[in-house]
């Protein structure tokens, strides 16, 4: 994450995996103005830009819960399971994740590789 | 428990009553998700899914052994000392939600035993609510994953390695140019990189509005501001500017009336001129303005894009600009060579031969199977050639089932030209013909196959017969390649070339500059008013050639908008703040002095669109028949007149309805919204210079009812727009293999019709006509109605005023009937203008199907030579446009009496001794029988146009803005002249005849300056009365007196050369009992001064009038005389000086 205050006083978020950035309007666990809407974990957000609605709120990433690194929420950089983690840390211990989520990380390398080669 | 059960089995998730009930718990008006929301039926239609998933899952019944084994394999892990992640031990997607939604409600219904009879129970609840929580996560990839796209795409332009240069250079250089090729992503790229750098107040011109809307709209969706204003555009009739806008998208025309406004654009940091290598007009000359407007703004910062087309001109024009160039993204293209074989070659007048063209496609069908996508692409050069080739592909697209061909060009309907958008079925192509438009104006992906005939028609500009001219031309270098590149943009693509290689390279390297092209009267108009001094030495990147320049000054000096000094007139400073023609403006600006706003802005609006009636359904006979009661053989600006009220009337009875209306008729409905835009705009105009007298009745008038429900009404019709906004884009249909052969291909019109009832079905679905929405929006119908029904049905009388103001506006755009036409066929009639012999009236015109109202009526006239024809109905006809195609065509235009017309409204009117020899701009003759009858009409338009001329003249000065309610010119003043001039044009009987002069007669016209001693010899009359401000003077090279800026007496060389002594003749003056032989000048003199009693007591009775009647008819009529013989100074005027001396006459002999 970086704060870019010198030329704008937008706060910008940036992925450290992916380099995706976009400002960001919010960070915490309690997006403003949505009443019953908690998040489990400390969160970048921004307005949904592709909704008309002001209330609607767009979480872009959020710190991982092992090694601090931001990431977005892409499927390619973090996984949310219980806590947030970034992919690096996924692959390092991907034995305590459950059988689930491995099989699935498993065929997305699987199709991923495909697609490249 | 029991009755829990049997509550749950009441509990029906599909009864809407249950779903209302958990509504209340989870959906409320304070929520996250409202009931009655799009989210909240998105929300519901999720549920469905989620519910049949999880039914599905559980009937599998996977899971459980597998959770027991993992649970072993993490307690394993956690002994080998690694890092605990503390997972939970069962797998639960519920786990990767990182959302959670509580309320006290919700925890209540939760943690309730099944007692509570009413309403969801702690299984419903915590099955809606886990509902919720996919919802909302389901909710939040979807959107990351457009956001993630989004910016993916912005990665992959070939610009984005450049953009921390691009902001580098822009912040250590006033100029940059950007140079990029289609495809690098600089127009919508660019901004964005300036916007995020800090940068803001960012305007960026387009040639084309319809860039400015689209690249808004897909900067603000790139830029994360879909919903709000930071990035906007402005073009002619609709802005989303606000005062949080940060980009501007415009056109290169607007932000020139902005400098006219505000001349060192303080509104704006930063300047962005995009695609300046098409180098248009405007582009051209805003790059002047702004070269000049750099050096009192050092801080502004300009930023040039173009195509990778002579990059150096622009950079050198300021002072050496960096240049970044940037590659574009196009897939290889193969070029074929296949020039056109001589024998396949049309001759002049033939048509195309569309054996060349058939050879490729059959060539494309032999070589690539069906199932490879990809579509053709065609450049003709104008739009016969394109019916030509459409009709010989068509018949080959029929036969082998394998092409749908469609033109392409801007005269077709907006519904026609969307078609080359819409996918083919598979195994089939599209085969777009399609003029120059689709080089760079229109961007059709999916083209694989380009085919070039490497002609193009271009509009030029003929300065000495005033004439635009549509010629074809081969194509430049850089036209060559763009075409090419058309079919690269997805993909490899194919261009096939109907020319040689050598062709090619003989080729001008760039299209001439349409600065080289166009008549400059706009352009020069606009100089002057933003006071760029002299328009020859403005230093312009490719100067225009002095001639046309000159052609352009002379013309506006004409038009009275320049005086003799080349300076800015009252008139010509107004005309230069309407963004339409000087003769539009003019039109405008006399409309406003009489009664006549409403139909003159109608006919000013239709002037300046593309006719609403389209070419193809002319011709079907239906359509004409419709139309007929439309027609009004008066000219076509009352046929446009008529249209325009008809279909307001239709809008305000059937709203909707009109474009079925519309299309009975062969209409283009597009033009009509255009033109009640550009009507309501001309109105504004006018308004704020004080040329309309403001409506008092408030705009949100009515009771309050009546605007609650009008307020109700707009917010429906917001609400329609935006749903058809989002909507936008995403619709593409799929053509039917049939789609070529209907459209304006059929002339027989049962397939018109048929072609039509399908297509009314196929839109149904989208029922809602966005331009009938936006025409809600913008115009108030009623208001409108009224407004249009004070031009419905025109009497006579106010239609020959409105045929003058046209005549006088249009003016010198006059053109007359050639003296045989009555002999000829109706396809036959010639016209002449005064620099052109031999023009037609385009076909489209009213007196192309009803020549005959233009012919002298034969019982009128009386044969008084060979060729001398005397009546009192000749006409002219004044016209829009003179245009060379294959012929040279009138178009729009309106007959006007020819006499009283040309004595109302030309520039030069000389005659001989006797006034009954007239000629008018030195082409046009008129011979009048009688000279008595003669000088009564020239007296008496001499006087309506002093008059005409003078009120025009208060109307002009009056404060634009200061106090509306002050009328510089009386209403009754206005009412009174044009009352006199319609009697002049309805109820003028006097016989003459009406002829061009032959060469050799213009050669020796005037009787040339006579030398001093002559001149002492005659007396000459005192004519200052006449016209206040004028003096008569020897015209230095006519010869004569020049009466007014516009009247010389006496300066023809006639056959009969009469000294004014001799031309004494004895006259009464109907309105003193003066009775005596006078002159023809000295009877007009009188005539001027002498007002008919009732009408002099009247104008001193209204003492508003008094301003205006002073000047005029008392102060200056009067003079001092000092009479020799009675040895006294006495008060009178010229024409009682004359009785005076007369007297002493008689009296010594």
């Amino acid at each position: 994450m970086e704060h870019n205050t010198t030329e704008t006083p937008q706060k910008t978020f940036t992925c450290q995996l992916c380099g995706l950035t976009s400002p960001f309007t919010y960070y915490g666990q309690k997006p403003p103005n949505t009443r019953a809407i908690v998040l489990l974990e400390e969160c970048f957000m921004t307005k949904d830009p592709f909704c008309p609605e002001k209330e609607k709120f767009l979480v872009l990433g959020s710190n991982c819960s092992l090694c601090s690194m931001c990431v977005c929420v892409g499927l390619d950089c973090s996984l949310f399971y219980t806590k947030r983690f970034c992919m690096q840390c996924v692959n390092k211990h991907l034995d305590q994740f459950p059988h689930q989520i491995q099989a699935e990380l498993a065929k997305k390398r699987q199709s991923s590789q495909a697609a490249v080669s | 428990m029991s009755s829990g059960r049997s509550r749950h089995r009441t509990w029906d998730w599909d009864s809407p009553q249950c779903r209302a009930q958990l509504d209340e718990v989870f959906f409320r008006r304070h929520d996250y998700i409202q009931a009655g929301s799009q989210d909240h039926k998105e929300f519901w239609s999720f549920f469905d899914r989620f519910q049949r998933f999880k039914t599905k899952r559980d009937m599998s019944g996977s899971g459980s052994s597998r959770k027991e084994a993992r649970e072993q394999e993490g307690r394993d892990k956690r002994k080998s000392g690694k890092v605990d992640l503390d997972l939970p031990k069962d797998y639960d997607a519920r786990y990767r939600i990182n959302v959670s939604v509580c309320t006290r409600d919700i925890e209540e219904r939760m943690g309730r035993s099944g007692k509570g009879s009413s309403g969801p129970g702690p299984q419903e609840t915590s099955d809606c609510r886990l509902a919720l929580l996919h919802f909302l996560d389901f909710s939040q990839k979807q959107s990351f994953g457009k956001l993630a796209k989004l910016r993916r795409e912005q990665k992959s332009l070939p610009i984005y390695q450049y953009r921390s240069r691009i902001v580098d250079l822009v912040r250590r250089h006033p100029v940059v140019v950007v140079a990029g090729d289609t495809g690098c992503g600089k127009s919508t790229q660019v901004p964005q990189y300036l916007l995020s750098a800090g940068f803001h107040n960012i305007a960026c011109t387009q040639p084309r509005r319809i860039a400015c809307i689209s690249l808004a709209k897909r900067v603000s969706f790139e830029s994360l501001n879909q919903y709000g204003s930071k990035v906007g555009y402005q073009i002619r009739f609709e802005t989303t500017r606000t005062t949080a806008t940060k980009l501007l998208f415009l056109t290169e025309g607007l932000l020139l009336r902005q400098i006219q406004q505000d001349t060192t654009l303080a509104q704006y940091n930063v300047l962005i001129v995009d695609e300046v290598h098409e180098r248009h007009l405007h582009c051209d000359f805003l790059l002047g303005v702004l070269r000049s407007l750099l050096a009192s703004r050092p801080d502004l910062r300009l930023i040039l894009m173009s195509a990778t087309i002579n990059i150096k001109l622009f950079s050198d024009y300021f002072n050496s600009a960096p240049v970044l160039q940037v590659p574009g993204r196009l897939f290889p293209i193969q070029v074929i060579y296949q020039p056109i074989p001589s024998e396949e070659q049309p001759s002049r007048s033939e048509k195309l031969d569309p054996r060349p063209y058939l050879r490729i496609l059959q060539g494309i069908d032999q070589r690539y199977p069906p199932e490879e996508r990809g579509d053709l692409l065609l450049f003709l050069s104008g739009v016969a050639e394109i019916s030509t080739i459409q009709e010989a592909c068509q018949v080959y697209a029929t036969h082998t089932r394998r092409w749908i061909v469609l033109p392409l060009h801007s005269t077709l309907s907006v519904a026609q030209q969307d078609k080359v958008f819409d996918t083919s079925p598979p195994g089939v192509r599209k085969c777009i013909i399609s003029t120059n438009i689709a080089e760079t104006s229109v961007t059709i992906d999916g083209v694989r196959f380009v085919v070039d005939s490497g002609k193009v028609k271009e509009m030029s500009f003929d300065p000495k017969a005033k004439m635009q001219r549509l010629q074809e031309f081969w194509i430049s270098r850089a036209s060559s390649e763009q075409r090419k590149g058309r079919a690269g943009r997805t993909g490899p693509g194919v261009c096939y070339r109907l020319y040689a290689e050598s062709d090619y390279d003989a080729f001008a390297p760039y299209p001439v500059p349409e600065i080289h092209r166009v008549a400059l009267d706009s352009l020069i108009l606009q100089m002057k008013s933003m006071h760029l001094g002299d328009p020859l030495s403005f230093v312009f990147i490719d100067p225009p050639p002095a001639a046309s320049i000159q052609a352009a000054v002379t013309y506006l000096k004409e038009q009275g908008a320049l005086d003799s000094r080349g300076e800015l007139t009252s008139i010509g400073s107004l005309l230069a703040q309407l963004p339409v023609d000087v003769v539009i403006g003019k039109m405008l600006v006399l409309g406003s002095l009489f009664n006549l706003v409403e139909p003159v802005l109608t006919v000013a609006a239709a002037f300046s669109v593309q006719s609403p009636f389209l070419r193809s359904s002319q011709q079907n006979p239906d359509c004409a028949t419709a139309c007929q009661p439309l027609h009004s053989n008066q000219g076509d600006p009352f046929t446009l007149l008529n249209t325009f009220n008809a279909w307001v009337e239709v809008k305000g009875e059937r709203g909707g309805g009109s474009r079925k209306w519309c299309r009975r008729r062969g209409l283009e409905e597009q033009r009509l919204y255009e033109m009640v835009n550009l009507r309501r705009q001309f109105r504004d105009l006018l308004k704020s210079h004080g040329l309309m007298e403001p409506v008092y009745s408030a705009p949100s008038g009515g009771d309050r009812k009546q605007r609650r429900e009008r307020l109700t009404e707009r917010r429906k019709l917001h609400q329609l727009k935006r749903e058809h906004e989002q909507l936008e884009g995403s619709r593409r249909k799929v053509l039917r293999l049939e789609e070529g052969q209907e459209g304006d291909l059929s002339s027989g019109s049962d397939t018109e019709e048929a072609g039509k009832g399908r297509k009314d079905k196929a839109g149904s679905g989208q029922n809602m006509d966005i331009q009938e929405v936006k025409f809600k929006l913008r115009h108030n119908v009623s208001e409108l109605q009224e407004a249009v029904s004070i031009s419905q049905d025109l009497p006579s009388r106010q239609q020959a005023l409105l045929k003058l103001l046209l005549c006088r506006g249009l003016y010198p755009q006059l053109a007359l009937p050639d003296e045989h036409n009555s002999n000829r066929k109706d396809s036959e009639q010639v016209f002449h203008t005064r620099n052109k012999q031999g023009v037609v009236i385009h076909p489209t015109s009213v007196f192309a199907s009803d020549p005959e109202v233009l012919h002298v009526p034969e019982d009128e006239t009386r044969e008084m030579g060979p060729d001398r024809r005397d009546s009192s109905r000749h006409q002219v006809l004044a016209f829009v446009t003179l245009l060379e195609t294959n012929k040279p065509y009138l178009s729009n235009c309106v007959r006007v009496p020819a006499l009283q017309a040309l004595l109302l409204v030309a520039n030069s009117i000389d005659s001989n001794a006797d006034c009954a020899r007239l000629v008018v701009d030195g082409w046009l003759e008129l011979e009048l029988r009688e000279a008595e009858g003669a000088l009564k009409v020239l007296a008496t338009a001499l006087t309506l146009r002093a008059e005409w001329e003078h009120l025009l003249q208060a109307q002009l000065k009056q404060s634009p803005a200061g106090e509306p309610e002050v009328q510089g010119v009386s209403r009754r003043v206005i009412e009174k002249l044009s009352e006199n001039l319609v009697r002049f044009l309805l109820y003028t009987e006097i016989s003459y005849s009406l002829r061009r002069l032959t060469a050799f007669q213009t050669q020796n016209l005037y009787i040339g300056p006579r030398p001093e001693s002559e001149l002492s010899q005659t007396e000459i009359p005192d004519l200052k009365p006449l016209f206040p401000g004028a003096e008569a003077k020897p015209d230095p090279i006519k010869g004569g007196l020049r009466v007014t800026s516009f009247f010389t007496y006496n300066c023809l060389a006639d056959s009969k050369d009469l000294y004014s002594e001799c031309l004494r003749t004895f006259w009464t003056c109907p309105n003193c009992d003066l009775y005596m032989p006078l002159t023809p000048l000295e009877r007009m003199q009188h005539e001027a001064s002498c007002r008919p009693a009732g009408e002099q007591q009247q104008l001193d009775k209204d003492p508003e009038d008094e301003k205006v009647a002073t000047s005029s008819s008392v102060s200056s009529l009067t003079r001092v005389y000092h009479c020799d013989v009675c040895n006294e100074d006495l008060n009178l005027t010229s024409t009682e000086i004359l009785k005076h001396k007369r007297q002493h006459m008689y009296s010594t002999k």
